[in-house]
């Protein structure tokens, strides 16, 4: 571990990954600190999923690096993982397990979970983990996401859309427990395109465009710039120049 | 017709594979006749009737040949019946991978979103099967005409071209009946039971030529107006009846394939099949076999163990039955027994059935391993893989908990397999060399780890086109053993293939040297697998 990035949960230095066509994320610098929800907005292919896989190894970079709470995440991706919860953007397909296989499953992976615990969040979200996972709406598999990252307590959470076919009410459960992770220490770093729901949880906001950061802002309450204005200034501008031009 | 060309566009690989794998595969076995035959007419009939004995213990599965002393009835019995096979397998799979693996997708539903009908929908991807099995057939024709033309030799066209409408029509026929099943069944059982359905037609058929309380019901069996045919060599026979008849069966099963899709839910089966009640729970599952590596995965595929062994079983207590009736067969011939005097007096029962079992069973056990390396794509493909690597868990483990998995079970199956053909041989009075037999089942194993290492490093490079390159390249290996003696292929190429590797261990016992390329061939596998592994990037 480097000393210098113990206290970031998430530190992002140069990172690129360059799929070509200029597709991809390029020099990405990013700062992510402990009990902090950083908000990560931008239209779909802006590349929030790839900048969340690159940090869950799930990819290699093609240059920089990043690291999650000092350890080097293609390099030390299993002990990163210790300390990881993560739903990915499109839900995995388990077939005919049941939800209580799925998760004894996974859970086994990382040494066993705590019951309770999994029964807790089962209960919160109405989940009922008898059933076959084919079986599950794309709600309720949504719920055995947010079930699987958060079971074991992580340190850090990285969520790529994870409110993504959950209802009304179980957002707002979402949103709560989200709430209560963080100030149990936990830091949550998560993707979103829904601008309200960014604007109600998150703490900082890094707007991602062409695969470039290209923003971060503070959504402290009382300084609270509207984000809505910020995003349109970014992304409003490549939308309406053909329409002025036609005009 | 954009929804022929949409079925197309999805097929498009198959249809490239099984042309180029037809093609290839007639065109080896015609170029190879003359390699092998002889010129002189004295050769082809010594080679004729050597022909004829190793038909007599196929009898169980192909026809008899007709003239196999001349190109066309060597490659009637050698190319065209095996490719029939195969065309049906892939009709198999084309069919239920339309009628429920496309609807899991939502391909259908998106499909049927447009003006289309749903019996328009079959209509259209059994178009697009046509014409993707046309090409295929084409092919297989184009082989023979260009081996023929190596030979300097040539032949009427219009047997060829009957020879290829046939394969079409048999295709078709596979396809439909295929399709009609896949709706009556739950979508994860369609593939089973339609594959079940023609396994079980074809088995009444083949079988009736040896059993004869199948002969009244052969007719049943699309494959028995297949065999009626035989247009290739001279005097060969072109049955217009056969075929019409293999041509109505593909119409009706398509129309009644359409008719059940119409009056049935998406997602659901025209059979009701009730569905087991669970209580609620919020508990994960109990079942410690979950968390132990490796167990975990031998009992996900519990059903797929059961299922495998039970067939595997089955086919080794078949072979056994047959074995006798085979063998009778081979002595009641007087031209071979100058071929089978070597044998007569020593082992002509472990030979026939080392022979007949034991070439059926590498076919298995590739197919085995073929299904797992398709799971192992599919945990690519639907996120699986990405979810596993989001837990503390190194890419190295998934790989080889992956072949650890497979071992056990391939263990397994030869294990359960082999005890059933010693017992029923036993029975039926057949002196099998326990030692060897136990030899011959376990070498299965590491024969499935040389395609599953194959496999594993084709996941890593490409997991979508995974399946298709294994497939191809044990197809290549079983051409390498088959074409070894007739294109005198080096022995280091010889060596590749699993099945030359693989050798006679029921009569001769293992030979260490094959084991241990086999091994090692796995092991480089592996190894090279989990590098690849590393390097990758994974995610849909």
């Amino acid at each position: 571990m480097l000393p210098e990035m113990a206290a970031a949960a998430i530190r992002t230095s140069k990172l690129t990954k360059d799929y070509g066509a200029g597709r991809g994320v390029f020099d990405l610098d990013l700062q992510v600190s402990a009990q902090e929800v950083f908000g990560y907005l931008g239209p779909n292919g802006a590349g929030k999923t790839t900048t969340i896989r690159l940090l869950m190894g799930m990819i290699r970079p093609t240059g920089g690096s990043a690291y999650i709470f000092g350890l080097d995440c293609a390099r030390d991706a299993v002990d990163v993982k210790r300390r990881v919860g993560y739903i990915p953007g499109d839900v995995p397909q388990f077939g005919s397990l049941t939800g209580s296989e799925v998760v004894t499953y996974l859970g086994g992976m990382r040494g066993g979970v705590d019951p309770r615990r999994v029964r807790s969040l089962c209960e919160r979200f109405e989940l009922d983990l008898g059933r076959r996972f084919r079986e599950y709406s794309s709600g309720n598999k949504q719920k055995l996401a947010i079930v699987l990252a958060f079971m074991h307590q992580p340190d850090l959470l990285i969520l790529d859309e994870p409110t993504s076919g959950l209802d009304p009410l179980n957002r707002q459960e979402f949103y709560t427990l989200l709430r209560e992770t963080r100030d149990h220490g936990a830091t949550v770093f998560l993707s979103s395109h829904i601008l309200s729901e960014v604007e109600h949880i998150c703490d900082r906001v890094g707007i991602i465009r062409d695969g470039r950061l290209v923003h971060i802002a503070e959504l402290d309450e009382a300084t609270a710039p509207n984000l809505e204005e910020i995003f349109l200034s970014y992304f409003s501008e490549s939308r309406t120049k053909p329409k002025l031009l036609r005009s | 017709m954009i929804p022929v060309l949409f079925g197309l566009r999805l097929g498009r690989w198959g249809m490239i594979g099984f042309a180029a794998a037809a093609f290839l595969s007639i065109l080896a076995q015609t170029a190879g006749f003359y390699q092998i035959a002889g010129n002189s007419p004295s050769a082809r009939a010594a080679f004729g009737a050597s022909m004829s004995a190793l038909a007599a213990q196929f009898v169980a599965l192909f026809p008899t040949p007709i003239r196999p002393d001349t190109v066309g009835g060597f490659v009637e019995f050698r190319g065209i019946h095996p490719l029939g096979i195969l065309l049906c397998v892939w009709a198999l799979v084309s069919a239920t991978g339309f009628a429920r693996g496309d609807e899991e997708r939502g391909i259908v539903e998106a499909s049927l979103a447009t003006p289309t009908s749903r019996a328009a929908l079959v209509a259209s991807r059994a178009a697009a099967f046509t014409i993707a099995i046309a090409v295929a057939s084409l092919a297989a024709c184009a082989g023979y005409l260009a081996g023929l033309a190596i030979g300097h030799e040539t032949a009427e066209l219009r047997g060829v071209l009957e020879d290829g409408v046939l394969l079409v029509a048999l295709g078709l026929a596979c396809y439909a009946l295929s399709i009609f099943v896949a709706q009556l069944v739950p979508g994860r059982a369609a593939t089973a039971a339609a594959g079940g359905l023609l396994l079980g037609l074809f088995l009444l058929n083949s079988l009736s030529r040896v059993l004869q309380s199948l002969v009244a019901w052969r007719w049943l069996s699309p494959f028995r107006y297949y065999d009626l045919s035989q247009p290739l060599p001279p005097g060969g026979t072109f049955d217009a009846r056969g075929f019409l008849i293999l041509v109505a069966i593909a119409v009706v099963g398509t129309a009644a394939a359409a008719l059940a899709f119409t009056r049935r839910d998406l997602g659901s089966s025209l059979i009701p099949f009730p569905a087991r009640h669970r209580p609620v729970s919020f508990a994960p599952s109990a079942n410690t076999l979950w968390r132990v590596p490796v167990v975990r995965g031998v009992y996900e595929r519990r059903l797929g163990i059961v299922a495998w062994s039970a067939g595997m079983s089955l086919l080794a207590f078949m072979f056994v039955l047959l074995t006798r009736t085979i063998v009778n067969v081979l002595l009641s011939v007087p031209s071979l027994l100058p071929y089978l005097s070597v044998f007569v007096h020593q082992q002509i029962y472990p030979a026939v059935l080392g022979y007949t079992w034991l070439n059926v069973a590498q076919l298995l056990f590739a197919a085995l391993a073929i299904t797992h390396v398709a799971r192992w794509s599919a945990e690519d493909v639907d996120g699986r893989l990405e979810m596993t690597l989001s837990q503390p868990f190194p890419r190295a483990a998934v790989v080889v908990e992956r072949m650890a998995v497979l071992t056990v079970i391939a263990l397994v199956v030869s294990a359960i397999s082999g005890t059933v053909l010693f017992v029923q041989s036993h029975i039926q009075g057949i002196d099998l060399n326990a030692g060897r037999l136990a030899a011959a089942s376990l070498m299965l194993v590491p024969f499935a780890l040389v395609f599953a290492g194959a496999g594993a490093v084709l996941a890593a490079v490409n997991p979508r086109a995974a399946v298709g390159l294994l497939g191809a390249f044990a197809f290549a290996s079983y051409l390498d053993i088959e074409l070894a003696t007739i294109f005198r292929l080096p022995l280091w190429l010889q060596d590749l293939s699993a099945f030359k590797l693989f050798g006679t261990p029921l009569l001769t016992g293992v030979d260490g040297r094959s084991l241990a390329l086999m091994v090692l061939l796995a092991m480089l596998g592996l190894g090279s697998s989990i590098l690849l592994m590393q390097k990758r990037d994974v995610g849909r």
